[in-house]
C-alpha cells in the first residue's frame, strides 16, 4: 500500500499531492466513493438511506463503548454498527412492523445510548468531533488496507449479486421463482452496507456519509439509460468527487469529507439540469 | 381427469396468526389453464406463494404424475414491478438479468440478447426492448412480465392477476397471447383474476377459493349462480345477455354484478 502511495507522488506529481497524507487520502477515497456509490445503486433502490443512518448514527455508541471496554474505538464502532444493522434486519422480519418503524426505534435507541455513556463519563466528548465530520486526512496505513479490503469486498458482492438484487428490488415472488431467495441476500447486504458505513465514516462523518452513499446514485439516475449506465455513471460521478472535493478542500482549507459531498451535490444539481432540458 | 401437474393435499396456511388457506385439497390438470377465483382476501395469491414456496404451510404440494415434492422450474407473473417512473433499467436489462448471473454492468452477451428479443417478438412487442420498463405502458409491462416467465421454460406457469391494472382491450389481448402461447407449449397455468369474462374465455378449469375451496372442476359446470353466490356473496349473480348488444340499464357488461 505504501508503494501505490509512493508511486503516486511520481504520477502525479502537484503540490497538492506532495504530502503523503494527501495521498493516502486520494487513495482511500477514491476506493472508498466509488464503493459507496454501487451500493448506493441498492440503497436507492430497496430505499434504505434511512437504514443507513441508523447504523452511521450508532458510531456514536460504539465508539463509547470502545473507549469504555479498552478496545480499539476504530473496531468497537465498525462491530457495533454491525451489530445494529443485524438487529434491524432481525426484527424487520420477526415483527409485523414496517421497516421504517423498526430502524426508527433503533435510531433512537442507539443515538439516546450514546448520549448517555457520553453524558456520564465526562471526557469521552473530545474523542466525538472525528466522529461527526470525519477526517480523511488522518488515515493511516492501517485504514488504508482496511479500505481497500472492503472495496474488493462490495466489488465481489456487486460481481455475484447485482442482478440478483435488482430482481429482489423489483418484485421478490419473482425473484424467488428464479431461485432467487430473499433473506441471505438481504442480510448479507445490510452487513457490508454496515460495515461500509462505519468505515465510511472515517472519511465523510456520520452527518454526511448517507450522502455518498445517495446523492452519486442519485445522479447516475439522472444521466444514466441501463442498468449498466447507473453502475458505472455511478462510481464516476463518485470518483470525480473525492479527487475534486480533496483538492478544493485543499485549496480553501475546508473540511475534506463536506468538500467531497458537495461537489457530489453540485454534479447531482447539473444531471438534474441536464435530464430536464433532455426532457423538454 | 388426466394427470395432475399440482396435487394440494390438506394445504393450510397461517400467516401473523392469522388463517389465510384452511385444509385445501385439488388436482390441477396438467397442460391446460386453470383459473383461480374468489372476492378480495381469499388467499389467491397466498395460495400461489406456497406453491412457489415463498411462504410456509402445512400439508403437501406434489408436482407431476408421481407426486413429487421437488418444485419443477416454474414461471412467475405477478401483478406489478416495484419500479418508478425515472428508473433507467431497460425491458433489456430486466430480462436479461433473469437469463444470466453475468453483472448486467459487465455488459450484456449477445446470446441473452437474443434469446430476450426472440422471446419479446414472440409476444409481439420487440419494439420495446430498449425501452425503460418505466416508460412502457401497463399491458406492455404485463407481456413483458409474461416473457420474462417463459424465459425460464417453465413447466408451470403462475400468474398473479396479470392484467389487474390494464384496461379491458390490453387485458383481452394479453389473454389472447397468453391462450396462444400456453396451447403452443402446453405448459400448466395457473391463473388468479377476478373477471368472469376472462376466466370463462380462456380458463379450461375453475377452483373457486374463499380460505378453503368451495368448487373446483370445469368452467361450464362450476361456474354456476349458485357457485357464484356461494364464492363471493348472496347479492352476486349472473345476467344474461346478447354480445354485439348493449347490456341493460343498470346491468354489468360482463355479466357479474354485486
Amino acid at each position: 500500500m505504501d508503494y501505490l502511495v509512493d508511486l503516486l507522488a511520481v504520477i502525479l506529481p502537484f503540490d497538492w499531492l506532495e504530502p503523503t497524507f494527501m495521498r493516502r487520502a486520494l487513495v482511500g477515497l477514491v476506493l472508498i466513493a466509488p464503493a459507496c456509490a454501487t451500493m448506493g445503486v441498492q440503497v436507492v433502490s430497496f430505499r434504505m438511506a434511512f437504514f443507513s443512518d441508523a447504523i452511521s448514527h450508532s458510531a456514536f455508541t460504539g465508539v463509547a463503548l470502545g473507549l469504555i471496554l479498552s478496545v480499539d474505538p476504530r473496531f468497537s464502532m465498525i462491530g457495533f454498527g454491525v451489530l445494529v444493522g443485524c438487529g434491524v434486519l432481525f426484527f424487520a422480519r420477526k415483527s409485523e412492523l414496517s421497516t421504517d418503524t423498526v430502524i426508527g426505534v433503533f435510531f433512537a435507541a442507539v443515538v439516546a445510548l450514546g448520549i448517555v455513556i457520553v453524558s456520564a463519563r465526562r471526557g469521552l466528548g473530545r474523542y466525538f468531533e472525528g466522529v461527526l465530520f470525519g477526517d480523511i486526512l488522518a488515515i493511516n496505513r492501517m485504514d488504508l488496507w482496511i479500505i481497500l479490503g472492503l472495496f474488493l469486498t462490495v466489488a465481489f458482492f456487486q460481481w455475484i449479486g447485482f442482478n440478483r438484487m435488482l430482481l429482489l428490488a423489483l418484485n421478490p415472488p419473482l425473484a424467488h421463482s428464479r431461485g432467487i431467495r430473499a433473506m441471505p441476500w438481504e442480510i448479507t447486504y445490510g452487513i457490508l452496507l454496515a460495515l461500509l458505513v462505519m468505515v465510511t465514516l472515517r472519511a465523510v462523518g456520520l452527518l454526511l456519509v448517507t450522502a455518498l452513499l445517495v446523492v452519486p446514485a442519485a445522479t447516475a439516475r439522472n444521466l444514466a439509460r441501463s442498468a449498466r449506465g447507473l453502475f458505472w455513471w455511478a462510481s464516476l460521478i463518485a470518483a470525480i468527487s473525492a479527487v475534486l472535493g480533496l483538492y478544493l478542500s485543499y485549496a480553501w482549507g475546508s473540511a475534506t469529507g463536506a468538500t467531497v459531498i458537495l461537489v457530489a451535490v453540485a454534479l447531482f444539481v447539473g444531471s438534474f439540469g441536464y435530464r430536464l432540458f433532455k426532457n423538454r | 381427469m388426466p394427470d395432475p401437474t399440482i396435487t394440494l393435499e390438506d394445504v393450510s396456511v397461517e400467516l401473523g396468526g392469522h388463517l389465510i388457506l384452511e385444509h385445501l385439497n385439488a388436482s390441477i390438470e396438467s397442460g391446460c389453464l386453470t383459473a383461480i377465483m374468489g372476492p378480495n382476501g381469499a388467499g389467491k395469491t397466498t395460495l400461489l406463494h406456497a406453491i412457489l414456496g415463498l411462504i410456509p404451510y402445512q400439508g403437501r404440494i406434489y408436482f407431476g404424475k408421481n407426486r413429487n415434492e421437488k418444485r419443477p422450474r416454474i414461471g412467475y407473473v405477478p401483478q406489478r414491478l416495484d419500479l418508478d417512473r425515472g428508473s433507467p433499467i431497460t425491458v433489456r436489462d430486466f430480462l436479461t438479468s433473469v437469463l444470466t448471473n453475468r453483472p448486467l454492468w459487465l455488459g450484456i452477451s449477445k446470446d441473452a440478447d437474443d434469446r430476450s428479443q426472440t422471446i419479446l417478438d414472440r409476444i409481439g412487442v420487440r419494439s420495446i426492448f430498449h425501452s425503460p420498463m418505466g416508460k412502457i405502458s401497463g399491458g406492455e409491462t404485463q407481456r413483458v412480465l409474461l416473457a420474462q416467465a417463459l424465459l425460464g421454460r417453465p413447466e408451470i406457469l403462475l400468474l398473479d392477476e396479470p392484467a389487474a391494472a390494464v384496461d379491458i382491450t390490453g387485458e383481452a389481448l394479453f389473454c389472447d397471447i397468453l391462450e396462444e402461447v400456453q396451447n403452443e407449449l402446453g405448459i400448466t397455468t395457473l391463473l388468479v383474476s377476478h373477471d368472469l369474462s376472462v376466466v370463462t374465455t380462456h380458463a379450461r378449469n375453475v377452483i373457486c377459493l374463499n380460505k378453503s375451496i368451495i368448487c373446483s372442476g370445469t368452467v361450464a359446470e362450476m361456474l354456476t349462480p349458485d357457485n357464484l353466490k356461494r364464492v363471493f356473496s348472496p347479492h352476486v349473480d349472473i345476467f344474461s345477455h346478447q354480445h354485439n348488444q348493449p347490456p341493460a340499464r343498470g346491468k354489468d357488461p360482463h355479466g357479474l354484478s354485486g
